[in-house]
């Protein structure tokens, strides 16, 4: 089996994970910052462990500035409704994901207005273009580091410093980057990131979490117990209790600090020069093959570790399924959850199949599918093949 | 460990903890004493005579305090020390 979908969930995950939920469970069960027991102090500080790791993988200097969430659209519906007000004039990019989108479409019936600034073909925004939408008096700035469609790479540092000199904030989606690519916050200029734990960080399922930037005040989307100030009534305003009402994940956090600490040992950068050197393999294998489109920028420098494609004469579902069923490659297929997306690479409503690559994939993997895409095209290219008529539906 | 450092959230509990330890303090989490602080669950044992060093790390490292207390037998119980 191959698997080629780390961009929707990475795995495998590095042992130590699995490894680390284990022992937290047997052995750091209490409620962390609830109680002040031996238990409860092992979890909360299993807790704070992953937090410091969290900030040492984003440079972030106060631990204290970042707070757990679900996921990374937790994360977000956080950010957006925390610093978006009836009135506010809000600019987001034409490749975002629904986990930004569908709170904005929301926020549009409250008042708000959205203005969406369009990207090329490519997912490659012109920052000029974006600045035109920001002079007029935005609030926020919300984008994406990088496309889950095309793997395009956004400009952050420029768009963050486009957005400061207008006065927006800029609130950063990293649900592709955290952990395939260096993030500083601080020397990017972000406001606001939001991650998620279970794709580059390694983590399970069911963790993420936000920096909010030091002197921004963000407030809850929750409220309710935090272990702190139990005396009032009142959620507590300090970070991270204010975003950290209810008992946390412990577990899933335990994890998420093992999937970190081991970012961190083989560096995000060599996660990057790995992933680049297999998409460069990929894009280059695809893209000599007669019958395949594929998206995204033509720069392997440009794009995280993604490549999305579509196959002349079979759909995406169609190509995902042989892929699965005859040649054990596990891929996303369909519009990924972003249609808008796929509108900006002129992809809608098709979708297209999407190869995420991860730390622990090889070239002789992407060697093994590019072969079999060779072997779909060709299928495809006889419209009587019964593979693909196996795999279609009729009205 | 005769001092005591209160805290609003056990976040910072824990991450004084690290800090001093880190530094060459000793640093013991303990049940918070209900009389000091209704703000968490555990509170930080350290050597009270090193205050001078242990606050001003604690400040740089952006930890948030709530009170410091020095332990006097004779009292029967935790003091509110001067800051």
């Amino acid at each position: 089996m191959i698997y080629f979908d780390n961009a929707a969930t990475s795995w495998p995950k590095p042992p130590s994970v699995a490894a680390a939920i284990r022992e937290q469970m047997a052995g750091a069960g209490g409620n962390p910052g609830r109680s002040g027991h031996r238990l409860s102090i092992a979890a909360a500080r299993v807790v704070e462990e992953t937090r410091e790791a969290v900030a040492r993988l984003f440079h972030i200097d106060n631990p204290s500035r970042v707070a757990f969430t679900t996921n990374a659209t937790h994360a977000l519906n956080v950010a957006l409704y925390g610093l978006i007000r009836p009135g506010d004039r809000v600019v987001t990019t034409s490749v975002e994901h629904n986990s930004v989108m569908r709170p904005l479409r929301h926020l549009e019936t409250t008042g708000v207005c959205v203005e969406v600034v369009p990207c090329d073909a490519n997912g490659s925004i012109d920052v000029g273009r974006l600045e035109d939408r920001l002079a007029s008096g935005a609030r926020l700035l919300v984008a994406t580091h990088a496309s889950n469609v095309a793997g395009t790479i956004l400009p952050i540092g420029e768009m963050a410093a486009v957005a400061r000199r207008h006065g927006a904030r800029i609130v950063v989606d990293a649900a592709q980057t955290a952990g395939t690519m260096p993030i500083h916050v601080a020397a990017l200029g972000i406001d606001v990131l939001a991650f998620t734990g279970h794709k580059g960080l390694f983590g399970p399922t069911g963790t993420g979490g936000l920096y909010v930037r030091e002197g921004l005040e963000l407030p809850p989307l929750v409220r309710g117990g935090t272990g702190s100030d139990s005396a009032h009534e009142v959620q507590p305003d300090f970070m991270p209790d204010a975003l950290e009402s209810g008992t946390l994940n412990v577990a899933g956090i335990a994890g998420l600090g093992a999937g970190v600490r081991f970012l961190i040992d083989v560096g995000v950068e060599a996660v990057q020069a790995h992933e680049r050197a297999l998409t460069t393999r990929c894009v280059e294998g695809l893209r000599a093959m007669e019958g395949i489109a594929v998206y995204g920028p033509a720069d392997p420098v440009a794009r995280c570790g993604i490549v999305s494609f579509s196959v002349a004469g079979a759909s995406p579902s169609e190509v995902g399924l042989l892929l699965d069923e005859s040649f054990g490659i596990l891929a996303r297929t369909g519009l990924h959850c972003a249609p808008a997306a796929h509108r900006t690479l002129g992809t809608f409503p098709t979708g297209t199949v999407r190869f995420g690559f991860g730390w622990f994939n090889t070239a002789a993997e992407v060697d093994a599918a590019i072969d079999a895409v060779r072997q779909i095209a060709s299928w495809a290219r006889t419209p009587s093949n019964a593979r693909l008529r196996n795999a279609q539906w009729t009205a | 460990m005769d001092g005591l450092i209160s805290f609003f959230a056990s976040h910072h509990a824990i991450r004084a903890e690290t800090v001093l330890k880190r530094h060459g303090h000793a640093a013991r989490l303990v049940p918070g004493p209900r009389e000091l602080s209704p703000n968490c669950g555990v509170a930080l044992r350290f050597e009270f005579a090193r205050r001078d060093e242990v606050l001003p790390l604690l400040a740089i490292h952006r930890v948030r305090i709530d009170g410091v207390h020095e332990y006097r037998p004779r009292t029967d119980g935790w003091e509110a020390a001067p800051r």
